[in-house]
């Protein structure tokens, strides 16, 4: 168990999960990336996919996001995006909602 | 004769209370939809604040340069106006509908053509009335707005900034102040004023995956859904206080014409009994005196 550090994902209609983790996976435009505490100051757009949250608690959090915004600041990380699903059913599973997302969006996410 | 206003008094009390059953109704309802509004309008909060913490942060490390965020010559202005799309609110939709036709008759003045989106069946019927060309109106947004909306919104307004058919968009919507007070304001929405750097900021010498300029230009066309996203929802919140007011107001009325009318129609029953009685009397005096 590494140190600890916050973590919040936000979409646009709610703060749909926050708490202490002492790891997160993300795949930015440029590759993945591991997040441990004390990570530098990082500012990243996210690609299409699954964003791995590893809790203090002991649970792993899997997130499929369409896009959004990473930002690590003094052991604070920051997801921003539009549309994000939670899961508990791993990776797997979230990239499967993460697709999801991006197809709704195709046909008429915008109504 | 007598009780024939009797009649038509006790029918028009019928017809207040049975409106006033719809106003007590609708007010209801507006009550139980404010708490909601709000909620979300709370909720959608931490998203555009963070957002404008990354602008800021790619403002620190050296680069605002976007053309979402220069302001150009104007030639053309966008005007959008955001109403709902039913009534019996009050002085909602008329008092930004008020505050956007002085400002597009300014334009015109000007000698300016804006171009007009319309958000909400009411501003659309009133702009169209009065013979001003609306662009796109987006109809059924503002009772619960989503933020697909937003973003259909959003792109409708960036593709015809992107292809200069207009130079800046200002929006005119209500803001919600408190439960008792919406005021209608004026929104610069295009060009994206940038958020002011802090110091905190500066020093924390960020990192970015990929450029700064890259992040911005995914990120300015996020935060103007959710800017407009924001706006929405604080406009429905507004809708649904003004409504609740209106009908309170409403039933008021309709609860003090109820008393007056029924004063009313007791004195005409007193009248009819009166009259009746001094029938009675007269009568029977003019048997007993022949």
């Amino acid at each position: 168990m590494g140190k600890p550090f916050n973590v919040d994902v936000v979409t646009p209609e709610a703060v749909i999960w926050q708490g202490e983790a002492d790891f997160v996976a993300a795949r930015t435009t440029e590759g993945e990336i591991g997040i441990l505490a004390d990570h530098e100051p990082t500012m990243g757009a996210l690609s299409a996919g699954a964003v791995v949250v590893n809790a203090t608690d002991g649970s792993t959090i899997t997130v499929g996001v369409n896009g959004g915004f990473l930002q690590v600041f003094h052991n604070q990380v920051t997801l921003l995006t539009d549309r994000a699903e939670l899961t508990e059913g791993g990776k797997e599973e979230a990239l499967r909602l993460a697709e999801q997302l991006g197809s709704e969006e195709d046909n008429g996410g915008a109504e | 004769m007598a009780s024939a206003e009797l009649r038509q008094i006790r029918r028009r009390i019928r017809s207040v209370q049975s409106t006033m059953k719809i106003t007590r109704a609708m007010e209801l309802i507006a009550t139980s939809r404010i708490a909601k509004a709000q909620l979300r309008v709370a909720e959608a909060k931490p998203y555009t604040a963070k957002m404008t913490d990354v602008i800021r942060n790619i403002a620190a490390a050296g680069g605002l340069s976007h053309p979402l965020l220069e302001s150009r010559d104007m030639r053309t202005p966008g005007v959008m106006v955001v109403t709902s799309d039913r009534g019996l609110a009050g002085g909602y939709n008329s008092n930004v509908m008020r505050l956007a036709e002085r400002v597009l008759n300014d334009h015109r003045a000007a000698g300016f053509r804006p171009r007009l989106f319309v958000i909400g069946a009411k501003a659309q019927s009133y702009f169209s009335y009065r013979g001003y060309e609306i662009e796109e109106a987006f109809l059924g947004v503002t009772d619960t707005p989503t933020y697909g909306d937003a973003r259909a919104i959003a792109n409708v307004l960036l593709d015809d900034y992107e292809q200069e058919k207009m130079d800046t968009v200002e929006v005119y919507t209500t803001r919600f102040v408190s439960a008792l007070t919406q005021t209608p304001v004026l929104w610069p929405l295009l060009p994206i004023e940038p958020p002011e750097a802090s110091a905190e900021t500066e020093i924390a010498g960020y990192t970015f995956e990929p450029g700064p300029e890259e992040i911005l230009g995914r990120l300015l066309p996020r935060y103007l859904e959710g800017t407009i996203f924001g706006i929405l929802l604080e406009a429905s919140a507004s809708e649904h206080a003004a409504r609740r007011r209106a009908m309170k107001a409403a039933t008021e009325n309709a609860e003090e014409l109820t008393r007056a009318l029924t004063r009313e129609a007791n004195a005409a029953r007193q009248a009819e009994i009166t009259t009746e009685i001094s029938e009675i009397v007269g009568g029977a005096e003019a048997l007993s005196g022949g």
